[in-house]
């Protein structure tokens, strides 16, 4: 019975969407998280009568045909990009980017990992760093004894020496872009990697061409709606359910077909 | 006195085969834009052959054959998602898309772009425009879509909108003879397109999926409860020839 199999792949569809949503759920306090969510397709369909076929001697054309499909697959778990609230925190090296943007980290081994955690610190050697210890790229070093760190929307780091009563600007902090950053690859630790869907990185001056602005003193929260996560789980959770009422009753069905004729 | 076993197993069989139309349309009560299909039944009347020695002629015998399924093209409810490149469409007209083997239809519009700046399905198909597909810049930001498909954005350091292409909203003239391939997607097949100006499009939102849990529940109980009356309708049925063969046989001759 073909019931049993689809009702098969509907339940196979929403343990998964439950999945995402404990990840959204799980990480509704990770800096810089961006939820996803999943998406599903129809499989495809056995035309058993196919519509538009020639039905009788007459010309008949059948106006509906008979269409059986086959259940339900995962396409994909899109990333939803959509910004993030910015909450205070007033310490020095936390920024926010607001709009489009991420912030650009350097590997031990060489490579670039993308970010929008902007909860950076100064490790033993005054660079900013990535709380993993990565430097925020291009490499930015605070002089030991400079004080009153601020960093403009631009992402211009600018400190007061001793002995001086102006600030002198000291580094940028760079910003990149993709034209399709919903196919970044997430690698945990809040940071995402290129992929081949996300297209090259683009370097850039933030609050300039299209680039968001960076914040100091506060940080991106994730973007995550409790409200809806809660509601989209209750819908999963019910599908689920009704998938299963589906298998008892093929299940039921089948039962009546071999208990016949003992 | 076969016939209520075969006209029996005839309403079985279209029983069985819209169980699987409704076990399809629950495992997709969570994919975007999905429509649910329904089951139609029709009487088929045997032309069995006449014998006419007997005192009364044969009747003719009524068979059930599914003659079809209909698609509920009822408007899915919309989700607001705050994701600029998700669209809905209110209104009775698709997305045309260029896919494998040429133009199809959706009512998905859980869209992205791809790494060359292209507007894409969740397929990687191409989400066709009035002039082709849409393609946007690298530096290109706030992205507009209006009601009736127009996509603006604003490029670069530029205050002014720039115009990137118009969604295009493909109606027919029937809808049902748009054929499922899976994916989400429609063929045309024999339908014809026609202009419709009462569709609009709304950014931001997802066409969800317009089953009917309710609906579909009580038709999955429905269609369980016939089928096992059916099933115990064939038991009785052999019931009364197996104690007809033995009472007649204890017939003493």
């Amino acid at each position: 019975m073909q019931a049993l199999h689809t009702a098969a792949t509907g339940m196979a569809a929403q343990e998964l969407n439950v999945q995402v949503i404990s990840n959204n759920i799980a990480n509704l306090r990770t800096t810089g998280f961006k939820k996803q969510t999943a998406a599903f397709q129809d499989l495809i369909y056995e035309h058993v009568r196919r519509v538009g076929a020639q039905a009788s001697d007459q010309g008949t054309i059948l106006p509906v045909g008979v269409d059986i499909g086959g259940g339900v697959k995962t396409v994909g778990t899109p990333r939803s990009m959509t910004q993030g609230t910015l909450s205070q925190t007033g310490n020095d090296l936390d920024l926010a980017m607001s709009g489009e943007g991420f912030f650009k980290i350097l590997m031990p081994d060489g490579t670039y990992q993308y970010t929008r955690d902007g909860t950076f610190q100064m490790d033993n050697q005054g660079r900013v760093v990535t709380a993993q210890g990565n430097p925020v790229q291009p490499t930015i070093t605070i002089p030991n004894n400079a004080s009153g760190i601020s960093v403009s929307e631009q992402g211009q780091v600018s400190v007061t020496l001793p002995g001086s009563s102006t600030s002198s600007i000291i580094g940028q902090i760079g910003v990149t872009r993709f034209i399709n950053k919903a196919g970044l690859q997430p690698v945990g630790s809040n940071q995402f990697t290129e992929t081949p869907s996300s297209g090259p990185p683009q370097d850039g001056t933030a609050n300039s061409e299209g680039f968001g602005k960076i914040t100091q003193g506060s940080l991106e929260q994730a973007n995550v709606d409790v409200v809806s996560e809660m509601s989209d789980l209750i819908a999963a959770q019910r599908a689920y359910e009704m998938n299963a009422k589906v298998i008892s009753a093929a299940d039921q069905m089948m039962q009546s077909t071999t208990a016949l004729f003992r | 006195m076969q016939n209520a076993l075969l006209i029996g197993l005839s309403r079985q069989m279209t029983l069985e085969r819209q169980m699987d139309v409704i076990a399809n349309n629950v495992a997709n009560a969570n994919t975007n834009g999905f429509k649910a299909d329904h089951s139609l039944f029709e009487e088929y009347l045997n032309s069995n052959a006449r014998e006419d020695n007997f005192v009364g002629a044969d009747r003719r015998v009524s068979y059930v054959q599914d003659r079809g399924t209909f698609r509920d093209v009822g408007q899915g409810p919309m989700e607001a998602t705050n994701n600029p490149l998700d669209m809905a469409i209110d209104g009775n007209a698709y997305f045309a898309v260029q896919a494998n083997g040429g133009e199809r239809y959706t009512r998905d519009g859980k869209f992205s772009l791809n790494s060359t700046g292209q507007f894409v399905t969740s397929d990687g198909n191409l989400v066709l425009g009035t002039g082709g597909p849409i393609t946007f810049q690298p530096t290109d930001h706030d992205i507009n879509i209006a009601p009736d498909g127009t996509i603006t954005v604003l490029e670069g350091t530029a205050k002014t909108d720039s115009i990137r292409g118009k969604i295009r909203m493909a109606s027919f003239d029937d809808p049902a003879r748009l054929t499922k391939l899976g994916a989400n997607l429609y063929a045309a097949g024999s339908a014809t397109q026609q202009a419709d100006a009462r569709s609009s499009v709304r950014q931001g939102y997802i066409e969800k999926s317009n089953v009917n849990a309710v609906g579909e529940m009580s038709r999955m109980v429905e269609v369980m409860r016939s089928y096992t009356a059916i099933a115990n309708l064939l038991q009785q049925q052999s019931d009364l020839h197996k104690s007809a063969i033995e009472k007649l046989a204890d017939v003493p001759a």
